[in-house]
């Protein structure tokens, strides 16, 4: 492709011969010139339209007035919000299968020889199945709030999705592996003596506690990713 | 603005077909290594046990059943983000809205392939040690299978958040 400037293709056919000076033209066009010059010309039709004078526009603001009907925000804010949500579900979700898991063989070894107390002795589980749903409370409100069509979704409430999930999500992973612990210890000690059941709960609800905190500081952060300016 | 963070010039020059792509094998490639695990962490345990205890064999199959729905998630979730993914005119492929359509398929991608891979191993490791307690005493295996399904539901909540963010991978209209 040749370069075509702004005075068209480089060919002496199409580009436009430079204007006269004053003082080279006819008499009468110099008078009607200069008559120009000192009264104050008449905007005509065409000068007012739109653009005129041309603005100069940051890009955010051409992508908010040419698609302001489909998005508006930073391009790669929806990135950090997205991957904030995945970090919620999965992580919480890790905890809450090493609880699980770790808690559950637990309750099988000991089942053997008492199988009259395996039922009493599922309360880890539950409580590692919560930090499952910590996760997902997180993960659905966060990709509920994205939404660049109704509400402007800058860099700001990327990162702030972003670091709501992680918190819950890594607080829930915590969590989850002391659950699995401290519930795969507690069951088995159960078994052999019946007076360590409180003891054991009491444990489990501070570890649970981790989880909660977690999805407390979670709430926070996602309900801050609206308030990135005062518009 | 946008362009001045070094995280933002290079994810938008990322197309969003390679993100999607990738989300989309994602999340069926590590669900089923999810749902792989489990079964042979369930299968071994439950053809060594079923030497001395050969009962166990035929009700324990359904760990390793739990195992296998993960896979089928997966399964299901891929092509559900796979008939998201449309073709754009090229000029369009770097609009805002594509971006933003790439990377709900990713992270939709990232939470189920991950979540069923956590999911298999826990349901794979409850299912082991339940052909385990099963072989010694059979009025156990009811009781360690609520156990599994308490784990078999975080699958569930991956599959659950992972289509609500599918909803989110709308592309630009091909009429612009």
């Amino acid at each position: 492709m040749g370069f075509i400037g702004p005075l068209g293709p480089l060919s002496s056919k199409s580009r436009p011969t430079p204007p006269l000076l004053i003082s080279q033209q006819k008499p009468d066009v110099q008078i009607r010139e200069i008559k120009n010059c000192l009264e104050p010309k008449q905007l005509s039709e065409s000068s007012t339209r739109f653009p005129f004078p041309p603005i100069l526009r940051s890009k955010r603001q051409r992508f908010r007035s040419t698609m302001a009907s489909t998005f508006s925000g930073d391009e790669t804010a929806p990135f950090f919000g997205f991957l904030g949500a995945a970090a919620a579900l999965v992580f919480s979700c890790m905890g809450a299968a090493y609880g699980t898991a770790k808690s559950g063989v637990g309750v099988a070894s000991m089942g053997v020889m008492r199988p009259e107390l395996v039922m009493k002795s599922i309360v880890p589980v539950v409580m590692a199945g919560v930090l499952g749903i910590y996760g997902l409370i997180i993960a659905v409100i966060i990709s509920t709030g994205i939404n660049p069509k109704a509400k402007s979704y800058y860099l700001f409430d990327g990162y702030a999705h972003l670091s709501s999930g992680l918190a819950c999500g890594l607080a829930g992973l915590s969590a989850g592996m002391a659950i699995g612990i401290v519930g795969d210890a507690g069951v088995r000690a159960n078994a052999q003596q019946p007076k360590l059941f409180v003891g054991m709960i009491l444990i489990l609800i501070f570890a649970e506690a981790l989880a909660l905190y977690g999805l407390i500081v979670g709430i926070i952060l996602s309900s801050r990713a609206g308030q990135s300016r005062a518009e | 603005m946008a362009d001045s963070s070094s995280w933002s010039t290079a994810l938008i020059k990322i197309s969003p077909y390679t993100f999607s792509a990738i989300g989309i094998a994602i999340a069926i490639g590590v669900s089923v290594l999810g749902a792989a695990w489990g079964i042979y962490i369930t299968g071994s345990s439950l053809i060594g046990a079923a030497i001395k205890a050969p009962r166990i064999t035929s009700k324990n199959l359904i760990s390793v059943i739990f195992c296998e729905a993960v896979a089928i998630y997966g399964v299901i979730v891929a092509i559900i983000l796979q008939t998201k993914l449309e073709s754009v005119p090229s000029s369009q492929i770097y609009a805002p809205e594509s971006l933003r359509a790439g990377y709900a398929i990713f992270a939709s991608g990232i939470i189920v392939g991950f979540a069923n891979l956590v999911c298999g191993l826990c349901v794979g490791i409850i299912g082991s040690s339940c052909a385990l307690s099963d072989a010694q005493n059979s009025s156990l295996f009811v009781k360690i299978l609520v156990i599994e399904i308490f784990g078999s539901a975080l699958g569930l909540f991956g599959v659950i958040v992972g289509i609500i963010m599918s909803a989110q991978a709308t592309w630009p209209a091909k009429s612009v």
